[in-house]
């Protein structure tokens, strides 16, 4: 089973393209700034699984910026709030609340929707300014996260030694 | 385009998916016992036991066996347990963290069943339980019908205070006071013999010729001295009069109080000892009053119990959940059909054996958020081959939609055998009888409005007291047959103000009326009989005395008059009376002379 998995991330981990770490970043933003345990996350993790994006960076990512959530937080309750209070979107919600599958998304939940929409926002943005960061400085930002701790950690595992092996 | 799609991914999301999934299945029996047995423990402040969770996949569900709730009150009892309870669940609601039960069932839920080891929860984890509400829930009032026996009329002339008694040792207390004032007055005043003496020495002293002037001075002298003792004498007499008045005043006062005090004894006594049926009012107190306080009791208990479930979101009345912000952000909800709770059980189905039979219990619509489902709560409980009752219905709607809560319980109850109910009066029990009884109570913000009514047909009624009041209640209630109760229970939840009353008091009104209007006019009459002979023990002396006194005021009249009219006798004088003789015997020579003359011509 572990065999198969590390397998399967060196095939993944082989794209290292600007564009693919910038969308790995991305993607992460998504779930970094939402509720883990919710249905689009699974959708953005398949999307990550599927894309060819940087999984390392993503997975990294994932952790920053779920780190960063603590402080953007209270910003997306509010605009969570704020949307789902709108008058002028109640339909819309009361249309979607009648579905089974949107009730899935927990789009009527304020740090869900509030995240999202940060996230959404900024993902264009992050995409471009992160690819034109690892255009520009590429070398140094490979070398800086080979020496990320956490790779390191992830690198003295036996799911790496074994993904090592399997890559070489 | 290719470049940027990996299929191989989709087998490595469909791996990590997948290993996720089933450690949340495999977790999830264990979690779903644990939680069961922490937060369970918590609520009820007892321990919670279940003996398997497992979890089933078509339908999705979950199924419970062996679950026991301890009674924290009574430790070595289950206040519930039951032998399996198999929920199914929706997936979709579960999947946002929300436990919607589609349905629960619940086979052989049983109540109050003995435990092998004690329930108690060390003391450091027990949490403080609400018992006020059911300690304080139902106030035992004692029964005013104290009336166990009539008791006999020398029993409450010997238990009661009398007037009576009291005026009649005043009278005694008055007369052996007068009666010393009285004899020691009237020693002093002159017996007829003294009198008889007096009258021979004013004869002697006033009859006879004055013989010379010395003579008639001695005379009155002695006169004068027989005068002065007249005086003293008269003021003996005046003052044994005015002593003898004064007793016949007090005394005739002391007698009327004397005569006047049965009819007012008889009168307190009358007030003091209500031989009216009134207490008979409140037999139906004693014949469902202990059963409706058991039963209230258990009810305020399971009610006090549900309560902060049920109303949880009831002081803001918003659609809308709390939760911590952070910890996942807040459910903003929209009308919906279908609206998902945190927690619901859309149909629960119970049956719980009770009266030889089972109570079939169906919930519907159970949850902490009514505001948020749209639709109150709902509890049918339906009897089934209950042993004495036909057909028993209640129907319990929860309302907390809005503030305040509306909780409505309406019963029916038809054909149900009653178990001999002792009265507790005068051995008296009913020993059998048919009851149909249908009851409405609704609670709205703490104040609970109940009325049940009952019809008792085919009673009979036993009495093996054998008292004088056993027996004549057994009569009064042989001629009953059937009857009706009314209960009401209004005020506040943890005090309301419970009244009972039916016809069968009246009934037994009537039957008592009649026979405590017979017994009462005995009573009166042998009370009355009885304080007239007081009266008379105390009357026939003093009357007789009375008598004497006025008979001795008149005999003290007479000496009066008497000594007056001794004293107004006066001795004449000598030169009055030797002028008197001149002018007799110069009358006697005139005669003569005159008769002289009368021979010469």
């Amino acid at each position: 089973m572990l065999t198969m998995l590390a397998k399967l991330l060196k095939a993944l981990n082989s794209e290292s393209a600007p564009g693919q770490v910038a969308l790995a970043f991305s993607l992460a933003l998504i779930v970094g700034l939402t509720p883990l345990f919710s249905l689009h996350n699974l959708l953005v993790l398949l999307l990550a699984f599927i894309v060819r994006i940087n999984l390392s960076a993503f997975f990294v990512a994932v952790a920053f910026f779920s780190g960063l959530a603590f402080f953007i937080d209270p910003l997306s309750l509010s605009l969570g709030e704020s949307l789902l209070h709108n008058s002028a979107l109640e339909a819309t919600w009361t249309t979607l609340y009648q579905s089974d599958f949107w009730r899935l998304t927990a789009f009527n939940n304020t740090l869900v929707l509030g995240g999202i929409v940060i996230a959404l926002v900024a993902f264009i943005p992050l995409f471009i300014i992160s690819r034109l960061l690892i255009v520009m400085y590429r070398e140094k930002l490979l070398s800086w996260f080979e020496k990320l701790k956490i790779v390191q950690v992830l690198k003295a595992s036996k799911f790496y030694n074994l993904y090592r092996s399997l890559a070489d | 385009m290719k470049q940027w799609i990996r299929w191989s991914g989709l087998a490595g999301f469909v791996v990590v998916t997948g290993l996720l999934v089933a450690f949340f299945m495999l977790a999830a029996a264990p979690l779903i016992k644990s939680s069961i047995e922490h937060f369970g423990s918590q609520a009820a402040g007892a321990q919670v036991s279940v003996d398997d969770v497992a979890l089933n996949f078509s339908p999705l569900g979950v199924t419970l066996t062996g679950l026991q709730v301890a009674d924290s009150e009574q430790p070595m009892e289950n206040l519930l347990q039951f032998e399996q309870a198999v929920a199914e669940l929706e997936l979709a609601p579960l999947l946002l963290g929300k436990g919607i039960v589609r349905d629960l069932s619940v086979t052989d839920l049983r109540f109050n069943t003995a435990r092998q080891v004690s329930g108690a929860l060390p003391q450091a984890d027990q949490p403080e339980q609400e018992t006020a509400v059911i300690e304080e829930s139902v106030a035992q009032e004692e029964s005013p019908l104290a009336l166990t026996e009539l008791p006999s009329a020398e029993e409450i002339l010997a238990r009661e205070p009398l007037r009576t008694e009291s005026a009649g040792n005043q009278l005694q207390q008055h007369f052996s006071q007068h009666q010393r004032a009285v004899d020691e007055t009237l020693a002093k005043v002159p017996d007829d013999q003294a009198l008889t003496a007096y009258q021979q020495q004013l004869q002697t002293l006033l009859s006879g010729d004055i013989k010379s002037l010395q003579d008639f001075n001695q005379r009155k002298q002695k006169l004068e001295q027989l005068k002065k003792q007249f005086q003293q004498d008269k003021a003996a007499v005046a003052a044994a009069k005015q002593a003898i008045s004064q007793a016949r005043t007090d005394i005739a006062a002391s007698l009327t109080e004397l005569k006047n005090a049965p009819s007012a004894d008889l009168q307190h006594i009358k007030s003091k000892y209500r031989f009216d049926a009134g207490g008979a009012a409140n037999i139906s107190g004693l014949l469902f009053g202990e059963q409706a306080a058991e039963w209230a009791e258990k009810a305020l208990y399971w009610y006090g119990k549900l309560k902060p479930y049920l109303a949880s979101d009831e002081a803001s009345g918003e659609t809308e959940e709390r939760q911590p912000q952070r910890a996942g952000g807040r459910f903003v909800h929209f009308p919906s059909d279908n609206p998902w709770p945190e927690f619901l059980i859309r149909r629960a189905q119970l049956s719980a054996p009770a009266l030889g039979g089972f109570m079939q219990i169906e919930a519907t619509d159970i949850t902490h958020q009514p505001a948020l489902l749209g639709r109150p709560a709902r509890v049918v409980i339906q009897g089934q081959q209950l042993t004495g009752v036909d057909d028993l219905n209640l129907e319990a709607v929860l309302d907390h939609r809005r503030q305040p809560g509306k909780d409505t319980l309406t019963m029916a109850i038809k054909d149900w055998q009653l178990q001999p109910v002792d009265l507790g009066i005068a051995g008296t029990q009913l020993s059998s009888a048919r009851v149909q009884l249908q009851g409405l109570a609704v609670l709205a913000a703490g104040q609970l409005q109940a009325q049940a009514d009952a019809q008792v047909v085919d009673a009979q009624f036993e009495g093996q007291g054998k008292t004088q009041f056993a027996k004549e209640m057994a009569r009064a209630l042989a001629g009953i047959n059937r009857f009706d109760v009314q209960a009401s229970a209004n005020g506040k939840l943890t005090s309301p103000k419970v009244t009972l009353g039916s016809d069968l008091d009246k009934q037994l009104n009537a039957a008592f009326q009649q026979r405590l209007k017979e017994k009462q006019t005995e009573l009166e009459n042998k009370l009355q009989a009885q304080l007239n002979e007081k009266v008379q023990s105390y009357l026939g002396d003093y009357s007789d005395e009375l008598t004497q006194l006025n008979q001795l005021d008149g005999s003290l009249d007479d000496k009066s008059q008497q000594l007056q009219q001794m004293a107004s006798r006066k001795l004449e004088s000598y030169e009055d009376k030797q002028k008197q003789r001149a002018k007799e015997k110069q009358q006697q020579l005139k005669d003569k002379a005159k008769d002289k003359l009368k021979n010469l011509f």
